[in-house]
């Protein structure tokens, strides 16, 4: 059962690359696995902080580099986001 | 014909480069070679003679082993003469072997090496699609593992240089569920005689005509898995080392055509009399003269670094050099063709050639304004290193040095603040990471100036370095102002060209 952020997270994935949401695994690495460019994976973390409204700064996605690692960012700043 | 900039430290390039401008200007005739559409035999066999193809090529195989650096120059030194055997060179040594070499291997290597090093077999390397150009995920060529372990690859390669002439060709494919991975991409060693591989007819160019450019047709290829060069699904990274070493020779070539073209200015305005005087007096002239001299020794100092560089370092920076050399070879050479007047428009000049040639390096290796936002984009998460330039060189330099240092707090002051406006958001401001990508080349450039300026401590360098950090300030001015609204552009573009449906 999949959550709802890691839904919007595979959902972003999918408009900028050609990957069926289905086939994206949390272990797959942005560039590696998923074919993203350096833009593409940074624009993936943009879009994902658009959406979801959260203040992420280009220092926090310095070391995002999987599926899993982004969303663990999101829900992070969600978090904090509800926190605050 | 005045020489290009000086080698600093490397004991080979020097005489080497020499003996390349001598066979050179006894072998090469670039309107011949732009009129036939090829380069001779005896040109190809010349360049062979010299030990040319094998030049980068490890020596246990019969290759040279020299450096990018020496390459660089070499590369260079043939551009002043034609761009299209420069180019067949170039791209043989950078994008055509450097997989190879890297990447490949023993068994690799022992199999293409040697009849690589001495050009009986010349290498080209192939990425480009109908459909994918800089965007590597959109590849459609596909290599799929049969049942017997071995890859079946089907797809259409085009724009290949030295596709017509070349044995071997390394191709980027897409190989999903290669390796693991999902989405991967591998770096496939194809030869000519593979059976089920076509060489397409050669292209008919704007420039480069003699450099052979053809598509490439993969129709139910079976390669055995030893053909994979690197590690399956890995193309990418192994595609930004391959790349690093093609933009720079690329840019080398730069280097050299625009030499040529100055050594013909210099020439048509010493000699060209205009209002009682030579164009050469005239104030106007001698600032774009200066300017073009400036660029030319820009580019010359910005290109030796890279070729020296290595690691990220060498990923980053041959983006700045691609991006700066074909810029300013562009310019510099359509400056050329407007101080001849006329005559700059007539073929016999050879600047026509020469504008012809050039225009393709804004383009290929990565166009031009991809390779800005990727620039800007790496900018924004890890800048390249700097360390001020008023700490590292002579007194004389002072004063070209504090320009320098001046320009990279701009670049940097802004940088701070549009992280601190956008935050993450930045990566969907294309055009700020353009901007901010073309502000950073010219920074690279004129401290690489700099810096060449330091070693020669001659006055004519240092002037130079000077005058182009003086042009990097007004264009790096202009680079930081904000962007045309949005809101203005879409309004302007309503009725030719209106926002089009973007689907995944």
């Amino acid at each position: 059962m999949t959550t709802p952020i890691e839904q919007r997270v595979v959902h972003i994935i999918s408009q900028l690359v050609p990957v069926k949401p289905e086939a994206i695994k949390p272990e797959h690495r942005l560039r590696e696995d998923l074919g993203m460019d350096s833009v593409a994976s940074m624009e993936l973390l943009s879009m994902l902080a658009e959406e979801l409204e959260l203040d992420v700064g280009v220092e926090d996605v310095a070391d995002v580099h999987t599926v899993g690692a982004t969303i663990a960012l999101a829900r992070d700043f969600l978090a904090k986001k509800n926190v605050a | 014909m005045s020489a290009l900039p000086p080698i600093v430290g490397d004991d080979v390039a020097g005489p080497l480069s020499a003996e390349v401008a001598r066979f050179a200007a006894r072998a090469i005739d670039a309107r011949a070679i732009d009129q036939a559409h090829a380069i001779p035999k005896a040109v190809l066999s010349g360049l062979a003679e010299l030990g040319l193809f094998g030049l980068t090529l490890p020596a246990e195989y019969g290759g040279a082993g020299c450096s990018m650096r020496t390459a660089a120059q070499v590369v260079a030194e043939l551009a002043r003469f034609d761009r299209s055997v420069a180019v067949t060179l170039g791209l043989h040594l950078g994008l055509g072997t450097r997989g190879l070499v890297k990447y490949g291997t023993a068994s690799q290597h022992e199999r293409y090496l040697p009849s690589l090093c001495t050009g009986e077999r010349i290498a080209a390397f192939a990425t480009t699609e109908p459909q994918a150009g800089s965007d590597l995920s959109a590849l459609s060529t596909k290599a799929v593992e049969t049942a017997g372990g071995a890859l079946r690859v089907n797809g259409r390669k085009v724009y290949v240089t030295n596709g017509g002439l070349a044995g071997l060709y390394t191709l980027a494919v897409a190989t999903p569920g290669l390796g693991g991975r999902e989405r991967g991409q591998s770096l496939l060693l194809v030869e000519r005689g593979d059976a089920g591989f076509s060489v397409e007819a050669e292209e008919h160019k704007l420039g480069l005509r003699g450099s052979s450019t053809t598509g490439l047709v993969l129709d139910d290829v079976t390669l055995p898995a030893t053909r994979l060069l690197g590690e399956p699904g890995m193309a990418v990274p192994a595609l930004a080392h391959i790349l690093s070493w093609g933009r720079t020779l690329m840019s080398a070539g730069c280097v050299g055509t625009v030499r040529a073209a100055l050594d013909k200015v210099q020439l048509q305005v010493a000699t060209r009399r205009q209002f009682g005087k030579p164009l050469a007096a005239l104030e106007v002239v001698r600032e774009q003269v200066a300017r073009f001299e400036a660029r030319a020794f820009g580019m010359a100092a910005l290109v030796d670094e890279v070729a020296r560089a290595e690691g990220d370092v060498l990923l980053v920076r041959s983006l700045a050099a691609k991006v700066f050399a074909s810029e300013g070879g562009w310019e510099v050479v359509d400056g050329a063709i407007q101080l001849h007047g006329g005559l700059g428009f007539i073929e016999d000049t050879g600047l026509a050639l020469m504008l012809r040639d050039l225009r393709v390096t804004r383009i290929f290796e990565g166009a031009n304004d991809v390779l800005l936002s990727h620039f800007g984009a790496s900018e924004l998460t890890k800048p390249l290193p700097r360390v001020a330039l008023t700490t590292q060189v002579d007194a004389a330099l002072a004063g070209v040095a504090a320009e320098a240092d001046d320009l990279a707090k701009q670049v940097e002051a802004t940088r701070q603040s549009l992280l601190s406006r956008f935050k993450v958001g930045i990566f969907r401001q294309p055009r700020w990471m353009h901007q901010l990508g073309a502000a950073c080349t010219w920074r690279e450039a004129v401290d690489s100036a700099v810096r060449l300026a330091d070693t020669t401590r001659r006055p004519e360098d240092i002037a130079r370095a000077s005058v182009l950090a003086f042009d990097a300030k007004a264009r790096v001015a202009r680079l930081l102002n904000e962007p045309i609204p949005r809101d203005l552009l879409e309004v302007a573009l309503r009725e030719t060209l209106p926002l089009p449906e973007v689907r995944p």
